[in-house]
């Protein structure tokens, strides 16, 4: 089998960092959990660089713009602002600017790191199932504020009471399948891109460079894009005010 | 721990670390925080300003609009106004003119006739003295004749009161 060969062949995809372990939380979470993952160590990396980018870009804006740096900063607000506005309506757009356009940011940067050697924080199911998870709670929060208590629980009844495992599926399949996805894509061009570098062994030159432009920019714009999408149609879809 | 796909690794790639959740949903909201107070709000708040400046601009705009139109109006009924005045002044002074043309024509005519009337009368008078000059002429011419003609040595008074008599139904006739 294909699998066995290539379990047995033990290629490496070796980055410069190594998971720092938390013995103090070995009693709670076992030995194997209890470190900083080396993709929280590549999701530091990736906050550092955005932290100094959204700051530069932020900076010293006039009501007269005078800079490429102002017109990308207000293309980047604009954009997201309004693309929060065409999927989730006007409602939306000043609450979930912010979280949208950040996560996008996050997901993209997040996805590149493969680029720089580093392990990229989004192979990692734990990453993308805490941004399901705050979707869940977003569509929560979302489907009771619109609705009341008494509206969130009759959507489980809705349309017929014998849909009620049908809509807690529902519930948590939406969030689940979103992390999936975005984890299977990048844990896919990660495994490819060491498959690869495996295969070619010391004749590893250039053909890596363009299957990694595929692997890792493409599904770097793709799935963040896809991501944020779905986040936002998912709690478009949890309003049930009458508009 | 390098990243090795071996069998127990590969069931380790779909492990959920709960260790790891946390640190993603701090860093998460770490980066939205980052994004909106770098990123988010400056923008807006530049945009909103620009926005009220723009609203500003363009209320100034308008009233200044609106001001030159109302001084426009205001010229252009000023303009009428005087337009209208001159005429007036025009249309007054051409009647002036004309009862004055009148007033001249009439005097000139009024003294033609005081002058025609002058001198009919001068005439007149010239005329009667002419005749009482040729009556006296007359007369002489008459007595002379007379004296010539009667050989007679008349009074002078009765013969001019002779004369005069004869004259008068000359002249009467």
């Amino acid at each position: 089998m294909l699998t066995e060969t290539m379990l047995m062949a033990e290629f490496t995809v070796d980055g410069p960092l190594r998971s720092i372990p938390l013995p103090f939380l070995e009693g709670l979470l076992g030995e194997e959990n209890a470190c900083i993952a080396e993709s929280v160590v590549s999701q530091w990396v990736v906050m550092l660089i955005l932290g100094v980018v959204f700051f530069i870009l932020g900076r010293n804006l006039k009501v007269k713009p005078e800079t490429k740096r102002q017109a990308a900063a207000e293309w980047i607000v604009g954009f997201f602002s309004g693309y929060v506005e065409e999927s989730m309506g006007p409602r939306y757009k000043r609450r979930y600017g912010p979280y949208i356009g950040a996560l996008f940011c996050f997901i993209f940067l997040s996805c590149l790191m493969g680029l720089f050697g580093l392990r990229n924080p989004t192979a990692d199911v734990s990453v993308t199932g805490s941004w399901a998870i705050v979707t869940f709670f977003l569509v929560l929060f979302t489907k009771i504020k619109t609705g009341g208590m008494k509206g969130y629980l009759h959507s489980f009844i809705d349309p017929m009471p014998f849909m009620i495992p049908f809509n807690i599926i529902g519930d948590f399949a939406n969030p689940i399948s979103q992390a999936l996805r975005l984890f299977g894509n990048n844990l896919s061009g990660m495994v490819i891109g060491g498959l690869i570098y495996f295969a070619l062994g010391s004749f590893a030159i250039a053909l890596p460079a363009v299957l990694s432009l595929y692997f890792d920019l493409f599904t770097a714009v793709i799935q963040s894009y896809i991501f944020v999408t779905l986040t936002m149609s998912y709690v478009a879809m949890a309003d049930m005010s009458e508009d | 721990m390098g990243f090795t796909l071996s069998a127990g690794e590969f069931l380790q790639l779909v492990n959920i670390n709960p260790a790891t959740i946390v640190f993603t949903l701090i860093n998460t909201a770490i980066i939205v925080a980052l994004y909106f107070f770098f990123l988010h709000k400056p923008v807006m708040k530049i945009m909103e300003e620009r926005k009220n400046k723009i609203n500003s601009e363009m209320q100034a705009a308008e009233d200044a609009q609106a001001e030159a139109e109302k001084v426009k109006e205001e010229y252009t009924a000023k303009l009428k106004e005087s337009k209208e005045e001159a005429a007036q002044i025009v249309s007054a002074a051409v009647k002036r003119a004309g009862e004055r043309e009148n007033q001249i024509i009439a005097e000139a005519q009024q003294e033609a006739a005081d002058l025609k009337k002058k001198a009919e009368e001068s005439i007149e008078l010239e005329k009667k003295k002419a005749i009482n000059e040729i009556k006296d002429q007359i007369s002489d011419i008459v007595i002379m004749a007379s004296e010539k003609v009667c050989e007679k040595e008349i009074s002078k008074s009765d013969n001019e009161a002779l004369i005069n008599s004869f004259i008068a139904e000359v002249g009467n006739e």
